[in-house]
């Protein structure tokens, strides 16, 4: 990277840690922080959807499986939340790996509506089961998380707000740089190739079925670290906080950014994140107002803000 | 220089309850009587010496995520002092914990699942009864009382419905255990999701088994549903809910003839019932229209936080919480108003509901041992 | 006389076969739209539910006629039914036109997330309008049960299968033996060889819109009248089931969309009565993904043509 970019970089930084020293509004904290931790979700579907090319419904099971993870090895194990963010992770990107097994023999469309229906029945399977998930109740009395740091001792992140914007920002920031490595990786290359022309990629040697599979593994990773968190910040956690209209959000913000784009993929979560909470004066409109922006969006600028060369999904 | 109007600084009680979304009527009609509390304050004379009092109300679509950016919200605006809320247990169970870490009092109006008061929170007060007590009263009903309605001689066989929700699950579950430790005969407990609409299958499969009484813990638009059906499939017996079923519109979906008999337990007494009420009662309705199930308690709650503003004497969250804390024999809509170390009323009536004629009709104050 | 274990088994088949042919007519519509431009109408399911609640208003405004004017059952039925066809067909061309037809050359997740937009809207506007509370759907259909060997069948489920099985048919008819459905399908089959040709592609996508859109407000109609009440909230789930019944049937073919639909309506029901309820809608995605997973055309095969 060339100086100015690097300055810009160091400045945007430099801007995001010191925000909740100029202005620390604690509600206005807590709304940015769960656009970043959205941002976080966005980017994990966006190697999925963006880069790779499959159409991904219910990538809210994963958040969901991340959370549950985290949430009941801390309750009954006494897991810290550091030590359960391994585990969400893993466990997590396990299941988008077993979930695309069988999934990914579908053709495009086809393999929407089967995440949609997998994100629906892990929702279902933990509203019901409830000797492990506490059914409708959910977990609850999760740990908030704890940190030494030097000179202030063991900070108890509680209900604050500071703490978890700086955790995410760094999470965040950390697997922004992590995507972008890997986008422009021969792995982030046979990626894009699979999405611009599956069967050509095929021709040329790239093993599509396994970087699929990959790109699955590492979006539910991700996801399942972001489940972590949450499931941490708010100290209980129920099924009803994993729905598809989450699933949703986090693929219009990925499509609003632009497909394959890191950049888009946290600036449209910015948008659509803070958007609700901007849009708090109209109520009762804001839903309706969602969608008509969704609408309009796809209409004008189709490609999304900083969509480029993004043809079509495979088939 | 003529003060032209020079604003009087204002003392805020915070309100969040889903306004928007499916649980919106319940919603808008507790903020009502929270409205109407505050305005008659007003009317009296300022609650707080010098200062304007105002009600800011906030959406949290029942959803926890939203109820914890609200509370929030709330917490972050410094003239908040108090906050009544939330309405679904699923939401003022985070939300109380931003409201304690900001040492801020919170009062709820209707959130009945008993976990809330058991985290140890000094601002959390509720003014309902709980699920723990709503539960087993229900179930002494079904168990001890219902039986002598048909001469039964042998032990009631009992089908248990809930709405899988934090406050169905939680009410099936204290009915369950109650009905249970006195020898019911459960031949099922299952759920249903809200919003489903075609029970049939699952009442004909109850229908075998041959119930004396179905027990429903969720919502009326559920309930409205299952009561009907089981019209339509033949399944005798009778049918019990909660106090989710409280709603005039149960009588209305589930047609009056369908929802003859049908017995349900509130979390309160009937408000009609008590005299003292009745002017409240009579106002609400001049200003508002028809009284929900809820208002009156949304009134208590808010009223509760205006008196403790008044007797804090100056704005702060502290004062306000501390004031609440000597609170002793208020005259509330209900009777005299305590609360125990935990927050929760110590008004612990149960009220027992029949339908008849296609009306609501208060049978008795149940009672849980 | 038929055992009690057998009565059950068939009670639940009735039940079954009824919500089936619900099914069957919103299936229609997604199958039949996906069968010309390839698109998961995301928003169809509202329109079911817009439907139900152009039917309840039709009701209403004509229930005093009725009672006065002595109107027979079965006129208002057909007056309120067919007010409901009336006003989603229009709500489907517009649908259409507004927000499908300008980006139908976009790449297919544009239209996924348009679809989902137009799904939003619709549902929120009618929340808006109408009210968050569900509303009562007054009793139409005479209170007539007839009990046959221990089970009981009632009239409007009988009306049920006699309107959704007539429009069926209907629908049948138009497409295989009419010009306009054959057009119908060389559209489904390759649409670019058929603009090729010279036909109007456009307005049979419109009218295949039009008529998807039809058959999911009569659905909702008569959803309606049998459940009692309506709630904004119906068209997501009803939706998404009857997705499930169009490809489970084969997305793309008519007579799968039907079969489907009644084949998912009879495994809910016996999923329910027999298994549980609380699992019930877990169950119809299951079947979905297991379907999807072991065999995609469905049971009758799909009928999409290439998009090359």
């Amino acid at each position: 990277m060339n100086v100015s970019r690097m300055t810009r970089w160091g400045l945007g930084v430099l801007a995001a840690l010191a925000l909740p020293l100029i202005n620390p509004n604690p509600y206005q904290l807590d709304v940015l922080t769960t656009s970043l931790l959205y941002a976080l979700l966005a980017l994990g579907l966006n190697l999925i959807v963006g880069l790779t090319g499959v159409l991904h419904l219910g990538y809210a099971a994963f958040f969901a499986i991340g959370a549950y993870t985290a949430g009941w090895l801390n309750i009954h194990w006494h897991v810290s939340f550091w030590f359960g963010l391994g585990p969400a992770a893993l466990i997590a990107g396990l299941c988008g790996v077993g979930l695309g097994v069988p999934a990914l023999r579908v053709r495009g469309d086809y393999l929407a509506i089967v995440t949609l229906g997998f994100g629906e029945i892990v929702r279902i399977a933990f509203t019901n089961l409830e000797q492990w998930t506490g059914g409708p109740n959910g977990l609850l009395g999760i740990e908030h998380p704890r940190l030494w740091i030097p000179g202030m001792g063991i900070v108890d992140f509680g209900v604050s707000s500071a703490p978890y914007y700086y955790l995410v920002c760094v999470i965040t920031g950390l697997v922004a740089v992590l995507c972008v490595r890997l986008s422009r990786s021969r792995v982030g290359r046979a990626w894009i190739a699979i999405r611009e022309d599956e069967l050509a990629a095929s021709c040329s040697g790239v093993p599509v079925l396994h970087l699929k599979l990959l790109a699955q593994g590492c979006g539910g990773a991700i996801a399942g670290v972001a489940g972590a968190i949450f499931a941490a910040k708010q100290g209980t956690i129920t099924p009803d906080s994993f729905d598809v209209i989450l699933s949703v959000m986090i693929l219009s913000m990925v499509v609003l950014g632009g497909l394959g784009s890191i950049r888009g993929a946290i600036i449209g979560a910015l948008i659509l994140g803070t958007l609700p909470e901007l849009l708090r004066g109209f109520e009762q409109y804001r839903m309706l107002v969602f969608g008509v922006a969704m609408i309009a969006v796809m209409r004008l600028r189709p490609q999304g803000l900083f969509g480029g060369f993004q043809r079509r999904i495979s088939p | 220089m003529a003060g032209c109007g020079k604003r009087e600084p204002v003392v805020k009680i915070g309100f969040a309850a889903p306004l928007t979304g499916d649980q919106a009527p319940t919603g808008q009609d507790m903020l009502h009587g929270a409205q109407l509390a505050v305005e008659r304050a007003n009317a009296r004379g300022p609650a707080l010496p010098g200062h304007r009092l105002e009600l800011v109300a906030l959406d949290d679509q029942r959803s926890p995520t939203q109820a914890v950016a609200a509370a929030k919200k709330l917490v972050a605006d410094r003239d908040v002092i108090a906050v009544v809320g939330h309405l679904n247990s699923s939401c003022t169970m985070p939300a109380s914990a931003i409201y304690h870490q900001a040492r801020m009092l919170n009062i709820t109006p209707v959130s009945s699942n008993p976990q809330i008061s058991r985290q140890g929170f000094d601002t959390f007060y509720r003014t309902c009864a709980t699920d723990d007590l709503q539960g087993p009263a229900a179930a002494l009903f079904a168990v001890k009382e219902l039986p002598m309605v048909r001469n039964q001689s042998y032990p009631m066989r009992i089908f248990i419905l809930d709405d899988m929700t934090t406050y169905g699950r939680g009410l099936a579950n204290e009915f369950e255990k109650k009905a249970r430790s006195l020898g019911a005969d459960i031949l099922g407990h299952e759920g249903i999701t809200q919003g489903d609409k075609d029970f049939v299958p699952l009442l004909t499969k109850i229908k075998s088994l041959t119930p004396d009484l179905v027990y429903f813990a969720g919502m009326f638009p559920e309930g409205a549903l299952l009561i009907k059906q089981r019209a339509e499939v033949g399944l005798g017996g009778f049918f019990m809910g909660g106090d989710g079923l409280f709603d005039g519109t149960l009588i209305t979906l589930a047609t009056p003839q369908a929802a003859e008999g049908v017995y349900l337990t509130t979390i309160g007494s009937d408000i009609h019932a008590i005299p003292s009420a009745q002017e409240f009662v009579n106002a609400y309705e001049e200003r508002f229209g028809p009284i929900g199930a809820y208002s009156a308690y949304a009134y208590e709650a808010t009223s509760l936080a205006i008196w403790a503003i008044h007797q804090a004497g100056q704005k702060s969250r502290a004062a306000v919480l501390a004031a609440m804390k000597g609170l002793k024999d208020y005259p509330g809509l209900f009777g005299a108003q305590n609360f125990d170390e935990k927050g929760d009323s110590l008004i612990r009536d149960i009220g027992l509901f029949t339908v008849k004629d296609g009306t609501f009709v208060f049978v008795k104050t149940a009672t849980w041992d | 006389m038929t055992s009690p274990p057998l009565q059950l088994l068939l009670q639940q088949l009735i039940n079954g076969l009824t919500l089936g042919a619900i099914y069957a007519l919103i299936a229609l519509g997604y199958t039949m739209i996906y069968g010309v431009i390839q698109l998961i109408n995301f928003a169809h399911g509202e329109v079911f539910m817009v439907g139900a609640y152009a039917a309840l208003t039709l009701l209403l405004a004509i229930a005093d006629l009725a009672a006065s004017a002595a109107l027979p059952w079965w006129v208002a039925l057909a007056g309120c039914g067919f007010g409901a066809m009336l006003a989603c067909g229009g709500l489907g061309l517009a649908i259409e036109r507004l927000a499908y037809r300008p980006i139908r050359h976009a790449p297919r997740l544009n239209a996924l997330i348009t679809a989902i937009g137009m799904s939003f809207v619709l549902q929120n506007a009618v929340m808006l309008f109408y009210g968050a509370t569900d509303r009562h759907v007054p009793s139409l259909i005479p209170l007539v049960r007839w009990n046959l060997a221990g089970v009981t069948v009632t009239f409007m489920q009988l009306i049920i299968w006699i309107a959704s099985g007539l429009l069926m048919i209907g629908l049948h008819v138009l497409v295989m033996s009419t010009k306009l459905g054959m057009a119908m399908r060389a559209t489904a089959q390759d649409l670019k060889a058929c603009a090729l040709l010279g036909v109007p592609v456009d307005r049979i996508i419109a009218t295949t819109f039009m008529m998807g859109s039809a058959l999911a407000a009569m659905g909702g109609t008569l959803f309606g009248l049998h459940y009692g009440t309506i709630n904004f909230h119906d068209g997501y789930l009803m939706g998404l089931k009857a997705f499930t019944a169009a490809v489970l049937g084969g997305i793309g073919n008519i007579p799968g969309a039907m079969l489907g639909g009644l084949v998912l309506g009879l495994l809910e029901g016996l999923g329910a009565g027999y298994l549980s309820a609380q699992w019930k809608n877990a169950f119809a995605f299951v079947i979905l993904v297991l379907l999807l997973l072991c065999k995609p055309t469905g049971l009758l095969g799909e009928r999409v043509g290439d998009r090359a």
